[in-house]
C-alpha cells in the first residue's frame, strides 16, 4: 500500500526543511520521530490530552504557541517555525550543548522530574508561559493561578507537579520583568 | 355630529380594551388546572407511600438539573437561566421552612406546578416549565410534592433575579399565561396504544421536551404549530425531534431509546444541556418508559421488533478545490482523533461519518462544536468521551465554512451552502 503524499516545507529548530515528501495523513509527531529523528516530543495518550507531545510554534511576530503534535497533521505546520525540546538549549557550531535554556536549568535545579517522559511537554509549556509573561507581566498575587492555568493541561504520572511548579514560579520571580512589582 | 359619535365609539373601544387588560393583569381570566379537592392535605402515611414513587416522577420530570446549581446544595436552586429579558435563578425547593417549600401546602405546590403561581399568589417565570407540567396528573404532582418534602432541608437563600422592566414585575405574567397556558391534564387518546399515550405524557408533560425543542414566539411561548420542530437555545440548535427530524439525523426508535439511556450512539454523544438531561434524568428511566417516549416521538403504538436505521445520506459532490483544501484541514486537525474516514475511536471519540450534526439542515451545531470545543464527559456505564479542543483561534471563517461544507457533503449528504458569514454569526454568539 502506498500512502498518498504531499511536499512539506517548514523550519524545525532553525533548520529549513525543503519540500520533503510526507504522507498527507501523517501526524506531526510521527514526522518528527521518523523523518527528522527528533524523538524528544513524546507519544503519550495519542489523543491530545496529556500534552507530552507538544512543541513550540514561533509566529512571525515573535510570539510563541504550544501545539500538540500527536493529533495535528504534519502538513498543518507547512511554512511554520517549530521548536522541539532538542532546540531549547544553546549549542555551538558543532552542535554541542553549551547552555541549557532558563526553563531547562530551573527544572534541573529543582529536580523537577523523575522518569522524564512528560518533561519535553512541560519544558514547552513553561517556555511559552515565560514568553507570555514577558509580553504581559502579571501581578504577584496572580502568579500562582497563571502558572496553574498555563500548565494544568500537562499530565505527569510520577507526581512531579510540585517541583515543576516551584521551578516555574522561581524562574518567573527571578527573571526581571515577568511579575509586576 | 358624526365625528363626535366615532370619537365616542373609539374612546369606548379603548376603554373596554383597557378594562380587559386590567382584568387580565388582575388575574381575573386565569384558569386553574388544580381541582378543589387538592385543598385537602395528604396524611403522613400517604406522604410516605407517595414519596417513593415521587423519586421516579421527579427524575423523569428532571427537577434536579435546574433546581441545583453546579456544586450547590441539592434542591437549593441558584441555577442561572440567561433569557432575552435578563437572568432568572431557579429557587430552593428543598423543604426548608425559611427559603424552600417547607411551609407550602399540597394545594400551593399543585398551583405552582400547574398554574405557575407560587405561595402567596406570586407568579413564577415560565423558565419553570409549568406550561408542560400543567399536563401532569394530580397523582404525579402529589408524588413529587411528597418526595421533595422528604428531602433534607437546605437553608440556602434564593438568588435575586436580574430582569429588565417590565419583566421584573411578576404580575405581567398574567398576560403570558392568558395567551400561552393550555387547558390541563392530557386526556388519553383511545385510538392509540397505552405505550403511545404514556410516551406522549412523558414527552409533553414530565420530560417537558417541547420546552427546548419547540420554537418560541415573541412572547417566548411555544409555537404549537411547530411542535418539537427544533429551536436555537444558547447558541446551539435543539434539533427537530419529530419523526422526520429524528430520521434525518439517522435515528430509528430503537437507537433513540438506547441513546436516551446511554447518551451515546453512532449518531454522536449528548452534549450541552442534553448531556444534563441524560445525566440527571433519562438514564434512570425504565426501559418501558424509554420505549414509550421513543415510540411516541416516532408516532408508533410500540417499538418495532427490529431496528432498521434509515439509509445513510448520499454524498454530494463538491468542487475539486474546496475538497482539496477542506480535506487537508480535516486530515491535519480532525483525523488525529476522528479518524481518516471519520470512524472515530470507540469509547473515546465519536465517529463523524454517521454523526447527526452533519445531517442537520442547519450547520450551527457542527460549527459551534468546532469553534468552541466540547468538554470531556462521563456517560453512564463507565463510558467517557474525551474533550474536544476549540479551533476558534486556528481556523478563520472561510476555512471553517469550507471544512463544514466538505464534511456535510461527504457524510451528511448536504449541499455545500455554508458561508463564512454563517460561521461568523456562530462565532459572535448570535
Amino acid at each position: 500500500m502506498t500512502l498518498a503524499s504531499k511536499k512539506l516545507s517548514l523550519t524545525v529548530n532553525d533548520k529549513t526543511i525543503d519540500a520533503m515528501d510526507v504522507p498527507e495523513t501523517m501526524m506531526m509527531l510521527d514526522f518528527l520521530h521518523e523523518y527528522l529523528n527528533l524523538t524528544g516530543a513524546r507519544m503519550g495518550c495519542g489523543q491530545g490530552i496529556c500534552n507530552a507531545c507538544s512543541v513550540v510554534v514561533e509566529h512571525d511576530d515573535g510570539t510563541l504557541q504550544e501545539a500538540r503534535t500527536c493529533i495535528t497533521g504534519a502538513h498543518w505546520f507547512a511554512g511554520k517555525k517549530v521548536r522541539t525540546v532538542e532546540g531549547h538549549a544553546k549549542r555551538d557550531a558543532s552542535g554541542a550543548i553549551v547552555g541549557l535554556s532558563p526553563v531547562q536549568q530551573a527544572f534541573i535545579e529543582h529536580f523537577a522530574f523523575q522518569c522524564g517522559y512528560c518533561t519535553p511537554g512541560f519544558a514547552t509549556g513553561a517556555t511559552v508561559l515565560m514568553d507570555q509573561l514577558k509580553r504581559n507581566p502579571v501581578a504577584r498575587a496572580d502568579l500562582e493561578k497563571t502558572i496553574t492555568d498555563a500548565l494544568n493541561k500537562h499530565i505527569c504520572r510520577c507526581t512531579g507537579y510540585v517541583r515543576y511548579y516551584e521551578a516555574v514560579r522561581d524562574l518567573a520571580l527571578n527573571t526581571p520583568g515577568l511579575v509586576k512589582a | 355630529m358624526k365625528i363626535r359619535t366615532l370619537l365616542w365609539i373609539g374612546v369606548g373601544i379603548i376603554g373596554c380594551l383597557a378594562l380587559f387588560a386590567l382584568g387580565v393583569f388582575a388575574g381575573l381570566f386565569e384558569r386553574t388546572a388544580v381541582a378543589k379537592d387538592i385543598d385537602q392535605p395528604l396524611s403522613a402515611d400517604q406522604m410516605k407511600t407517595l414519596a417513593k414513587r415521587g423519586a421516579y416522577v421527579a427524575v423523569a420530570a428532571d427537577c434536579y438539573a435546574c433546581h441545583t446549581a453546579k456544586d450547590g446544595a441539592p434542591w437549593a436552586g441558584g441555577f442561572a437561566f440567561e433569557t432575552p429579558f435578563g437572568t432568572i435563578y431557579s429557587t430552593n425547593i428543598s423543604p426548608d421552612k425559611e427559603h424552600g417549600i417547607g411551609n407550602w401546602t399540597r394545594a400551593e405546590f399543585h398551583r405552582a406546578m400547574r398554574d405557575g403561581i407560587g405561595k402567596g399568589g406570586v407568579h413564577l417565570y415560565p423558565a419553570m416549565p409549568y406550561e408542560s407540567y400543567r399536563k401532569m396528573t394530580p397523582e404525579d404532582v402529589d408524588a413529587v410534592y411528597a418526595y421533595l418534602m422528604s428531602r433534607e432541608p437546605m437553608n440556602v437563600e434564593n438568588k435575586k433575579n436580574d430582569l429588565r422592566f417590565p419583566f421584573n414585575i411578576r404580575q405581567v405574567l398574567t398576560f403570558w399565561n392568558f395567551v400561552n397556558l393550555p387547558g390541563g391534564t392530557l386526556a388519553s387518546d383511545p385510538a392509540r396504544s397505552e405505550t403511545w399515550n404514556r410516551g406522549r405524557y412523558l414527552v409533553d408533560a414530565l420530560a417537558h421536551c417541547g420546552d427546548c425543542h419547540t420554537p418560541r414566539n415573541l412572547m417566548q411561548g411555544m409555537k404549537q404549530s411547530e411542535y418539537l420542530q427544533g429551536s436555537v437555545l444558547e447558541g446551539v440548535l435543539a434539533p427537530d425531534i419529530t419523526k422526520e427530524g429524528l430520521a434525518q439525523m439517522g435515528f430509528d426508535p430503537h437507537i433513540l431509546s438506547v441513546f436516551m439511556k446511554s447518551g451515546l450512539s453512532a449518531q454522536g454523544a449528548m452534549t450541552g444541556q442534553m448531556f444534563d438531561v441524560v445525566h440527571f434524568s433519562t438514564q434512570y428511566m425504565t426501559d418501558d418508559d424509554l420505549a414509550a417516549l421513543s415510540a411516541y416521538l416516532f408516532d408508533l403504538d410500540g417499538l418495532p421488533k427490529q431496528s432498521t436505521p434509515p439509509a445513510p445520506p448520499k454524498p454530494v459532490e463538491v468542487a475539486h478545490d474546496l475538497a482539496e483544501s477542506a480535506r487537508g484541514t480535516y486530515l491535519n486537525l480532525c483525523s488525529g482523533c476522528h479518524g481518516v474516514d471519520g470512524e472515530g475511536i470507540p469509547h473515546v471519540v465519536v465517529p463523524l461519518a454517521t454523526n447527526a450534526s452533519l445531517r442537520l439542515a442547519s450547520p450551527r451545531n457542527l460549527v459551534h462544536a468546532v469553534l468552541h470545543g466540547i468538554p470531556a464527559q462521563h456517560f453512564p456505564g463507565l463510558e467517557r468521551m474525551q474533550s474536544m479542543p476549540a479551533f476558534k483561534d486556528e481556523l478563520n471563517n472561510q476555512q471553517l465554512a469550507d471544512l463544514a461544507n466538505w464534511m456535510r457533503a461527504v457524510w451528511g449528504g448536504k449541499q455545500p451552502d455554508v458561508k463564512p458569514e454563517d460561521v461568523d454569526q456562530v462565532r459572535r454568539g448570535d
